[in-house]
């Protein structure tokens, strides 16, 4: 079933739809472009590792080498030891090629409304869907606490990170456990983020392409053109969040004590204080 | 009354929503864009943080999001 035009006002969508039962699953439209995305995009990624070379020959090679390059500074000057960052680099590129891969996959013609399996569409971009990115999110965050406990050496060590001074003082003491559920919000916010962008952007278009009607493709290319810009914005983004989480916890211990402060008291060291390096 | 007899309250509802929830997000991301210039204009090897720049917008614009994805839920 295939329309070119809707009917009543432009279909919105939220949520994602079952398409179909595989045992006791329930397949939806999203984690079945998910998956077909998922296949692309290591094929992809397989077909340009082999053909990497010294001199480059342009095209995708270059594209793929230049965004990994670009992943691999950005990881590595996170941190104050660049070798310590460079245990993280592969996780960290690999993360920002799948969401933006699959932002952009989702983007392609015949997503969404253009095939129908009974009521709902057969497909949908993966990560307009709440449980995929809230899976990104659950994972690049279990991952971030991991290594966050690894870098600060135990995981005592690494709870004592959330008080600014000793946790016998009533008020520090409160403060950190604040500071430990603001961390736990994390993974909802990374996820609703990259959620919400990707999702707005797919009625953004469909309410455009709704409006200009006839001319539907006009009113809706800038639109896409805009989402293409805001998917690889937005898996910048979580990489980049993601990527501080972890390198506040694993520059902690080194900043102190190496570079010392401009003022004769040494201030107070806060966990916010930090979160503006990248 | 004449208004609630003509529309749904919802949609009026759904109305002050987004508009009150782009306010707040509008301003934020001025402030940025703002202020990201001010302090390039002064120091122009600012301008390398634009990305961090892009990374608050982001946090910024979350919020204005919200309240865009709130109004699937007033029925």
């Amino acid at each position: 079933m295939t329309s070119l035009f809707a009917d009543s006002g432009p279909a919105v969508h939220v949520a994602p739809a079952p398409i179909m039962h595989l045992g006791g699953l329930t397949i939806t439209n999203s984690i079945l472009w998910g998956w077909i995305s998922t296949v692309i995009i290591c094929l992809v990624m397989i077909l340009v590792a082999r053909r990497v070379t010294v001199k480059p020959k342009g095209g995708l090679v270059q594209f793929i080498e230049a965004g990994v390059d670009f992943i691999t500074n950005l990881v590595e000057s996170g941190f104050d030891d660049k070798s310590r960052g460079r245990r993280y680099v592969p996780y960290f590129v690999t993360l920002f090629f799948f969401l933006m891969l699959s932002n952009w996959l989702g983007l392609l013609p015949g997503i969404g409304e253009a095939f129908h399996r009974g009521d709902n569409p057969l497909l949908r971009p993966f990560t307009a869907d709440l449980n995929g990115t809230f899976a990104a999110g659950l994972v690049t965050m279990l991952v971030v606490y991991a290594a966050s406990i690894r870098e600060s050496g135990g995981p005592i060590k690494y709870i004592r990170h959330f008080f600014i001074g000793s946790p016998l003082n009533p008020l520090y003491l409160i403060i950190g456990i604040l500071e430990m559920f603001t961390d736990l919000t994390r993974v909802f916010s990374l996820s609703l983020r990259l959620f919400l962008n990707v999702a707005i952007g797919e009625i953004v278009i469909a309410v455009f392409s709704y409006l200009g009607h006839v001319v539907a493709p006009v009113t809706a290319l800038p639109f896409t053109l805009l989402e293409l810009f805001v998917g690889a914005l937005q898996a910048y983004i979580f990489t980049v969040l993601s990527l501080n989480y972890l390198a506040i916890v694993a520059n902690h211990g080194h900043g102190s004590e190496g570079q010392e402060s401009l003022t004769e008291e040494p201030l107070p060291e806060t966990i916010g204080l930090q979160s503006g390096r990248a | 009354m004449i208004i609630a007899d003509a529309t749904s309250t919802t949609v009026i509802g759904k109305g002050i929503m987004i508009g009150l929830g782009f306010i707040g997000p509008a301003i934020g991301i001025g402030l940025i864009g703002g202020n990201y210039l001010s302090a390039v204009g002064r120091n122009p090897e600012a301008s390398k943080f634009f990305g961090q720049a892009l990374v608050f917008t982001a946090i910024v614009e979350l919020f204005g999001l919200l309240a865009f994805a709130s109004t699937f839920i007033v029925k």
